[in-house]
């Protein structure tokens, strides 16, 4: 039954990208609203700094998108930490998503305090980041690759080309393979306490994402002697 | 000796002026008889008008929209007389918003597309403006532009080219004596822009291409610009078009007042997905939420527990007094399809 249902689903969704093919969809691919429409500003301190800056004025006559309901002016909100559910998130279980990642937040806290506790030294003690919100930041930061590998076809043998990428797709990237090595666990662990593991390890520069940056980093290094097939 | 004859001749030459006779010949040559000059005296020319086919014709259709539109003039005015007469209102002082709500009382129409409902307009909006003859009989144009094709489009930019070159010689005689431009007196447009391209058709009479426009449009923001462009701001707020103001566009529901005197506003058959709900805000409020009579709690998810406390948020955080508090009555289904909020910039 489940089964059916994702299927239609997915029928669906390809269907619905068909129509993005058309050039007059492309421009803002399946958006409902216009491409004048401008996203709301949620956060005083943002409101505040625009109309400083005066770019409020140039804002305040064009229509704006409706909220999205994972948005709030709480100062609890955070930009990536949305994205990130979103990229948690399967089967449009939004609830399941966040209550995992909040779990997995809850888990770092508990983790860091753990340390600070158990720690002596106070250098050490005052080196311990206890906010999840902040390790996860820097391990997304930390994981973030600089260049990446394309195949491109060159005489009939296809060659891995070192090419540098968006900073939108790097961040993409990190925090697609923080979620990969978080699902790569034993059976009887569970996700959110692995996810809270692998954000600390990449916090501090260490762990299996950070080691899969390096590789493809030190693949690339490799591969410097096709970089020009970029240009052909 | 021509006096004597003229004498004799007169009373003949009277008579038979008189009977429209062959006199005229006798008198032309008397006049000429007279005349002592040295050059020779052409003959005026009989005025032939050698007018082509093609310019005949022109001249006639534009003569033709010209009546055509006096009389549709006199027929609407004479029927804005007829339904003031009929709807009992003094027909001296019948406006156009009255003769359209007479239009619609007496034709109401269920029409989607409001352009296709009847209407009763001056001529002028209805049917599409045409120049007058735009030359003489002799095929010699009025306007200085006219083999451009466009002559109101490019006098349109000759002018804006007259005012940037204005502006540019006030600067200069400025920077001599030394003056810097005085930043208040600087035209603001962040609320405006250029009018849109069907309305500049209409105004020119011609029809422009996307290129042409496109130009209009940076040749304008040119002459915006400069700074000295406020001398020039009768022509420039011509042809400027207000953008739409979120405070202007959106009329805020007028607030009840219940038994005990606080003011509240309820919102009506509020949706989303399959949810329905009514909302109803209170001031002065305690920044309360009630659902359905219960408590926040009502929420199991997090995420829909934040969005109604939004609300309150954002009314306090743009410290607005007094409080506010809400109450949600009666949504129904997936308890985290909750109502969905329009901006509230």
């Amino acid at each position: 039954m489940a089964a059916i249902r994702t299927f239609v689903k997915n029928c669906q969704i390809i269907n619905r990208n068909c129509a993005v093919l058309s050039p007059l969809v492309q421009k803002h691919g399946m958006s409902q609203y216009p491409s004048y429409y401008i996203e709301p500003v949620h956060k005083k301190e943002m409101q505040e700094d625009l109309i400083k800056s005066g770019e409020i004025q140039k804002l305040a006559h064009l229509p704006t998108k409706a909220a999205r309901n994972d948005q709030s002016s709480s100062f609890r909100q955070d930009d990536l930490v949305n994205l990130f559910i979103n990229y948690v998130m399967r089967n449009g279980e939004k609830v399941l998503a966040r209550g995992l990642v909040e779990k997995a937040f809850e888990n770092i806290k508990r983790i860091q305090l753990e340390k600070y506790h158990k720690c002596d030294d106070e250098e050490k003690k005052a080196k311990i980041e206890l906010a999840p919100r902040v390790i996860f930041h820097q391990a997304v930061e930390n994981c973030k690759p600089i260049l990446a590998l394309t195949p491109i076809k060159r005489g009939g043998v296809r060659y891995q080309v070192p090419v540098p990428i968006t900073p939108k797709r790097s961040q993409f990237l990190s925090m697609k393979w923080l979620i990969e090595a978080a699902k790569e666990k034993d059976a009887t662990m569970r996700f959110h306490y692995q996810l809270a593991l692998e954000l600390i390890d990449a916090a501090n520069n260490k762990g299996r994402v950070v080691k899969r940056k390096q590789d493809l980093h030190k693949q690339c290094e490799a591969n410097r002697a096709y970089a020009h097939y970029r240009w052909s | 000796m021509l006096r004597h004859l003229n004498a004799l001749v007169e009373p003949s030459v009277k008579y038979f002026q008189a009977n429209n006779q062959w006199v005229s010949v006798l008198f032309t040559a008397r006049v000429e008889a007279k005349t002592f000059s040295t050059s020779p005296q052409k003959p005026e020319p009989q005025l032939k008008k050698n007018v082509s086919k093609a310019m005949k014709a022109y001249l006639e259709r534009a003569k033709e929209h010209d009546e055509f539109m006096k009389q549709q003039n006199v027929e609407f005015q004479i029927g804005k007389r007829h339904l003031a007469n009929m709807m009992g209102e003094n027909p001296d002082t019948f406006s156009q918003e009255d003769i359209d709500n007479a239009i619609q009382y007496l034709f109401p129409s269920g029409l989607f597309e409001k352009k296709a409902r009847p209407f009763m307009r001056p001529p002028e909006e209805v049917f599409p403006q045409r120049k007058a003859a735009e030359f003489d009989e002799t095929g010699r144009p009025y306007h200085f532009l006219f083999y451009t094709g466009k002559p109101n489009y490019y006098k349109l930019m000759h002018d804006i080219v007259d005012h940037i070159n204005e502006a540019y010689k006030f600067e200069d005689t400025m920077i001599r004596k030394g003056i810097k431009p005085d930043p208040n007196l600087a035209l603001d447009m962040s609320g405006f822009q250029w009018i849109d391209k069907e309305s500049l058709e209409a105004e020119l009479v011609e029809t422009i291409g996307d290129k042409d426009y496109e130009t209009f449009s940076t040749t304008m923001d040119r002459l915006y610009k400069l700074p000295y462009s406020y001398r020039s701001k009768d022509f420039l707020f011509k042809y400027r078009k207000p953008l739409m103001s979120h405070e202007k566009t959106y009329q805020a529901p007028k607030p009840q007042y219940d038994a005990d005197g606080r003011a509240f506003i309820t919102t009506y058959e509020c949706l989303r997905k399959r949810a329905r709900g009514h909302v109803t805000i209170r001031s002065p409020g305690t920044g309360k939420v009630t659902v359905n009579n219960q408590d926040l709690t009502y929420f199991a998810e997090v995420q829909s527990r934040e969005q109604v406390s939004e609300t309150v948020l954002i009314i306090n955080n743009r410290d607005v007094y007094p409080f506010m508090e809400e109450l949600i009555a009666r949504p129904f289904s997936k308890k985290y399809d909750i109502l969905k909020k329009y901006n509230m910039c």
